[in-house]
């Protein structure tokens, strides 16, 4: 077996890392194609994980403890559909409330558990023949399971969106939902089913965390913020799954950076200043994207943010 | 055939529909007539499923239905073509056709939905390119998409909403042969317009409604332009053509060579001279940079290039304050949005173009409020009530309470009477007419070609964001005009 | 018979209360259930934050001291959400006005009361608009969400924050603490003093005053006017000759300057010295529950305020009730979930009900 050298593990690291991001940012995109923005991300990311952890030590299955996560945050997300698209309500002030209600609740459920360790995860699988391609090979194909489930969701939402009628439909609707209402579609019940799609996936996202990336439930740094990344990642992908991918493996590599530089003996730079990487080259991305007047709100959804009210005067 | 028996229907504050029976017959092109606010788009909401009749109810060939929404309607073979157009304007042609489609395959394919526009574009005289997006498209163009989609899901019965405000007149000619071809094939087309012209030379039958109820109905055969116009207001109203009495002074308004942007709107090297007492119109089809030109001269964009002066004083790119302070109001065809903010009530509206001093005097804008109500007629529960609920004759009242109270020798107006019943266009043609009889410049820009003939001494034509034409008001000739709104001019 | 909502033509005023009132009453009902369903005695909850926050003297004087930076964060929170700018940055302009503030207390600790708290408390506000220049000037300029870029500096300044104390031996550290890392403490001269119950300082003053200033604000001059056509109607504000961009940047950077006042208030007023732990509990956020709450009115935020000051003080007695203990997590879940049904109420507020009949008439 040869020796992987630091920059391989990095990389499979970071695809790692990232995998969060894949999945709440794809969660994202089905959400705010529909037109509803959902800021709740990191509450709902926050609930699946402590939500799997408590299924996956109580049953010792973590593929239930998965499946429980994404419930849980779908269940959080009825709640901001509610409230968005039945009840009107602002759906950016909508959103922050639920993250907050979702991280206390969270704690809250999780203050039993605090410390303790997740007993049972996913282990890494190696895809033969593929995985022993040089470079590439350890990359990304000796990853755990769910990290192939989340490609496969990338790539099926971008089947679904681009290629099928729903997809067609879906678009209409956060493009010109009154247009979509007068063709026939119901607004409504689209905007309801997606959001609720996008939370679970949120919740995948967070269980993923608990599952592979921090086994043990702390109220202080489980998340970190990650969901609100997640948001960041789907302006900067253009509301397109595929491009998610990319830019949450990116993403992926700066939250590794400490691990990456230490590993590489490099302390010069205090841990503080390397964990506020990503959320720097966060604002960064979004700063370049939105000053350049041509990528400007490129691809965004027109109808996002906004309420859909037939009839009106 | 499809018919309304008997309909009611009403809106907070508003009865829009009263005992309304209206009937077409295959084959038939049947207008419905009527000033804006008499009813007639609550009518054909209620043909097309869109709302549900309070009262009284919809038969198709004699049978009863209910219209629980458009779809519905569209599958009864009801459609209707929008004034504002239900697309997308992202998606293409073909794509915007294929919209909420059950017959479609779950996996899309446009080709079926690609041939089947080529073909009713040709058989209707509607060609458009399936695979163009609706943004590139022209308006008259995304008309015919709109029109193509209502036959494509197999309508019998068309239903047009005042389809020609946004042509040229060279295109409402198209349209019309469209229409004829329709009725020959056995379709029904309801036209539903204010007017008069138009409705005698398309239709066979009109239906006049006027104030919530049916107030005439006859075959185009037997009536006259002047018989439509008194069933359709009530009265006799004069909206023949209004000129100058006196000769134009000095000029109060100068544009030269004005290049700017706003929005989507772009002009270039547009020049402009108005001079005190006249009234110049800028005719165009909507969407040929007219609000680039308005907001460049008034100062709410800075200009790329040229110059604007305001009774002698430069004001380019100084900004709206600025060319207000120099004389210059104006009146812009977003009211409430941009003329007015919506939420705020009349009197604090009435501060929005005023030289605020650093604490606000609301006591004083109540008063202004109050004057400006009782003077203009402005019917309201009160200073304290949002611009947002007011209905648009109203609207424009306070408008031009506020506008008129700053005594502007240059006045800018937008689509002045776009959407105002009969009797606030008067009133307010005749603050127009007024203003320039006291030596005041004023600009009209108007997408009714109409409008712009009436009041106009001079006209200018605007297209792709430049002046193309320049004439006089006084016998104009619609054709040449139209041209030149076309671009086809030289 | 049909149920419908139609838009109201006006909006009464007992609605403008009665919907955050019932929200309150139905959140501390429903959060009852739910302690009573994970296990806990509600009453006894309840009882004891009314004991330690709202009927006692000194309860209520710790709750005035915790609410005193939540009163500043809301005003923060209001004044940019009134125009439509939706920056949550209050968390992070707090930490960097307590850094400024903290900064400028050890350098000038030892000169005057008259000189050193003026200076402590503009070094705060200093801090809280420093903090937020960036992102005001993307948003004013780029269009750039204020809500990710404010977001993401938050938490670059609590980084910033714990470096300055547990990461390295800096200015800010006190050399002395060997045990525990800890924020060096300010001369007495630079404290806000205290009055009352001792555990009330001059930031609750302050933030009174605070709240006066930014009524007058709204109510009374030109910018307050400017800010409420630009938060109805942006076009309608351009259309009136306001400097959008340049206004949009002033809001924020008003938002951002309360928020570092927040700072200032609890280095120099509470713990006297730079307190990462201290100062990380979500006051920014609270701030912005507190402010949507009271519908983005300046006294309404103080009251609401107050309220929300007494639950983040029980929640740290609930801790501690030994067998009983409840996860500190509570007050901030009570929060989210009052404010959840709030937004729910919003909707009667802004509509009505309308059930009809519908009518047949026969032809």
């Amino acid at each position: 077996m040869t020796q992987e050298s630091v920059l391989i593990l990095t990389l499979a690291g970071a695809i790692g890392t990232g995998t969060p991001l894949v999945f709440a940012a794809i969660g994202g995109v089905i959400s705010e194609r529909a037109g509803i923005i959902n800021l709740g991300m990191e509450g709902m990311m926050l609930i699946g994980a402590v939500t799997t952890f408590l299924v996956d030590n109580k049953t010792g299955s973590p593929l239930l403890g998965f499946i429980a996560g994404g419930i849980a945050g779908a269940l959080l997300a009825l709640i901001h559909a509610t409230l968005a698209i039945s009840l009107r309500a602002n759906q950016i002030v909508c959103g922050l409330a639920l993250t907050i209600f979702g991280t206390g609740l969270a704690s809250f459920i999780g203050k039993p558990i605090e410390g303790a360790n997740l007993e049972k995860s996913f282990n890494k699988l190696k895809i033969p023949f593929l995985s022993d391609i040089p470079a590439i090979g350890p990359v990304l194909f000796k990853q755990d399971v769910l990290v192939y489930f989340s490609w496969f969701v990338a790539l099926l939402a971008s089947l679904y969106l681009n290629r099928t009628r729903t997809g067609l439909s879906l678009r209409a609707v956060g493009e010109n939902p009154a247009t979509a209402d007068a063709m026939g579609l119901s607004v409504v019940r689209m905007r309801y089913a997606h959001v609720i799609v996008g939370g679970l996936l949120a919740g995948f996202g967070g269980s993923y965390v608990i599952l592979r990336i921090v086994p043990a439930w702390s109220q202080a740094g489980t998340t970190n913020g990650i969901g609100w990344i997640a948001l960041a990642l789907v302006v900067f992908a253009s509301w397109r799954p595929l491009r998610v991918i990319a830019g949450a493996y990116l993403f992926g590599v700066a939250l590794q950076a400490n691990f990456a530089l230490q590993a590489k003996g490099i302390t010069v730079i205090p841990a503080e200043f390397l964990a506020m990487l990503p959320y720097l080259l966060t604002v960064v991305i979004l700063v370049v994207l939105t000053a350049n007047r041509r990528t400007r709100g490129a691809g965004a959804p027109a109808a996002l943010g906004l309420p859909f009210v037939r009839d009106e005067r | 055939m499809i018919a309304a028996r008997h309909i009611s229907k009403s809106f907070p504050g508003v009865l829009a529909n009263q005992d309304v029976s209206f009937d077409v017959s295959a084959g038939e092109v049947h207008s419905l007539l009527g000033e804006n606010g008499a009813g007639k788009s609550t009518l054909a909401a209620i043909l097309t499923g869109l709302y549900q009749p309070d009262a009284g109810h919809v038969e198709i060939n004699g049978a009863r239905v209910a219209l629980k929404s458009p779809r519905h309607g569209l599958a009864l073979g009801i459609g209707m073509v929008h004034q504002h157009f239900r697309l997308v304007s992202q998606f293409t042609v073909a794509e915007n056709i294929s919209l909420g489609d059950r017959k479609q395959n779950w996996i899309l394919s446009t080709k079926k939905v690609e041939e089947a526009v080529r073909e009713i574009g040709e058989r209707y005289g509607l060609p458009v390119d399936p695979r163009a997006r609706i943004n590139e498209l022209t308006v008259g163009e995304q008309q015919r998409v709109e029109i193509i989609k209502t036959l494509y899901r197999g309508a019998q019965v068309l239903l047009l909403d005042e389809p020609t405000s946004v042509l040229t007149p060279q295109e409402v000619t198209t349209l019309f042969d469209s229409v004829r071809t329709l009725a020959s094939e056995g379709k029904s087309v309801v036209f539903i317009s204010h007017k008069l012209g138009e409705v005698m030379d398309i239709s066979d039958r009109v239906t006049v409604m006027r104030d919530g109820k049916v107030v005439g109905k006859t075959a185009v055969a037997h009536t006259s332009r002047e018989e439509l116009a008194r069933m359709m207001v009530g009265r006799d109203v004069d909206l023949s053509a209004i000129r100058a009495t006196k000769p134009a002074g000095a000029p109060l308004l100068e544009v030269r060579g004005l290049t700017a942007k706003s929005a989507r709107s772009q002009v270039s090297d547009a020049s402009i001279v108005v001079k005190a007492g006249e009234i110049v119109g800028i005719a165009g089809v909507s969407g040929n940079g007219q609000r680039a030109l308005a907001e460049g001269i008034a100062g709410l964009t800075p200009l790329i290039d040229g110059h604007v002066t305001i009774c002698g004083t430069d004001v380019t790119s100084k900004g709206s304050i600025a060319a207000r302070k120099a004389g210059l109001s104006y009146v812009p065809e977003d009211r409430n949005g941009t003329g007015l903010a919506p939420s705020l009530s009349i009197s604090e509206n009435m501060l929005l173009t005023e030289d605020l001093p650093f604490l606000v005097n609301h006591k004083s804008a109540i008063a202004k409020a109050d004057e400006a109500i009782n003077a203009y007629s402005i019917k309201t529960p009160g200073a304290s009530t949002a611009t947002r609920m007011l209905s648009g004759g109203n609207v424009q009242k306070v408008l031009l309470a506020r506008e008129l109270g700053h005594d502007p020798q240059v006045l800018i107006v937008s689509s002045p009477t776009w959407g105002l019943d009969v009797g606030a266009v008067e009133f307010v043609r005749g603050k127009l007419n007024e203003l320039r009889n006291q030596g005041r410049a004023i600009l009209l820009i108007s997408e009714d070609l109409d409008e712009v003939r009436a009041l106009s001494d001079r006209i200018y034509v605007i297209f792709e964001g430049k002046i193309v034409m320049e004439c006089p008001g006084e016998g104009a000739d619609v054709t040449t005009l139209g041209l030149a709104m076309a671009g086809a001019s030289t | 018979m049909r149920i419908s909502l139609e838009r109201r033509g006006s909006v009464k005023s007992w609605h403008l209360i009665g919907v955050p009132l019932l929200s309150v009453i139905f959140g501390i009902l429903v959060g009852g259930l739910f302690l009573e369903a994970t296990g806990h005695n509600a009453v006894l909850v309840f009882q004891t934050m009314s004991q330690t926050s709202y009927t006692t003297l000194y309860g209520i004087g710790d709750t005035l001291a915790a609410a005193t930076p939540l009163i500043f964060t809301a005003l923060a929170a209001l004044v940019a959400f009134r125009v439509n700018l939706y920056s949550i940055g209050a968390e992070g302009q707090l930490f960097v006005g307590g850094i400024f503030a903290s900064g400028v207390g050890i350098a000038v600790g030892t000169s005057s009361s008259a000189l050193a708290i003026p200076a402590v408390l503009i070094a705060g506000i200093v801090g809280g608009m420093v903090w937020m220049t960036l992102p005001a000037l993307f948003r004013a300029w780029f269009g750039t969400s204020e809500i990710i870029t404010t977001l993401m500096f938050n938490f670059v300044a609590l980084f910033l924050m714990r470096y300055l104390i547990y990461g390295a031996s800096t200015y800010w550290r006190d050399p002395t603490s060997t045990n525990f890392p800890q924020g060096k403490k300010l001369d007495q001269n630079a404290w806000l003093p205290r009055f009352g119950t001792q555990s009330i300082h001059w930031g609750l003053v302050l933030a009174l005053v605070a709240t006066i200033g930014i009524w007058f604000l709204l109510r009374k001059t030109r910018f307050g006017y400017q800010m409420k056509v630009l938060g109805d109607a942006p076009n309608a504000a351009r259309y009136s000759g306001v400097p959008v961009k340049r206004m949009t940047f002033t809001v924020l950077i008003i938002s951002g300057g309360l928020a570092g006042l927040a700072g200032a208030s609890e280095v120099a007023g509470r713990a006297h010295a730079l307190d990462p732990n201290g100062l990380a509990i979500g006051l920014g956020y609270a701030g912005i529950i507190v402010a949507t709450l009271a519908r983005l009115n300046p006294f309404g935020a103080l009251i609401i305020a107050i309220g929300f000051g007494g639950l983040q003080n029980s929640a740290s007695a609930l801790q501690s009730l030994g067998t009983e203990s409840v996860p500190s997590a509570i007050a901030t879940t009570l929060q989210g979930l009052i404010l959840l049904l709030a937004l729910a109420g919003e909707l009667f507020v802004r509509y009505r009900l309308k059930v009809s009949k519908r009518v047949e008439v026969s032809a």
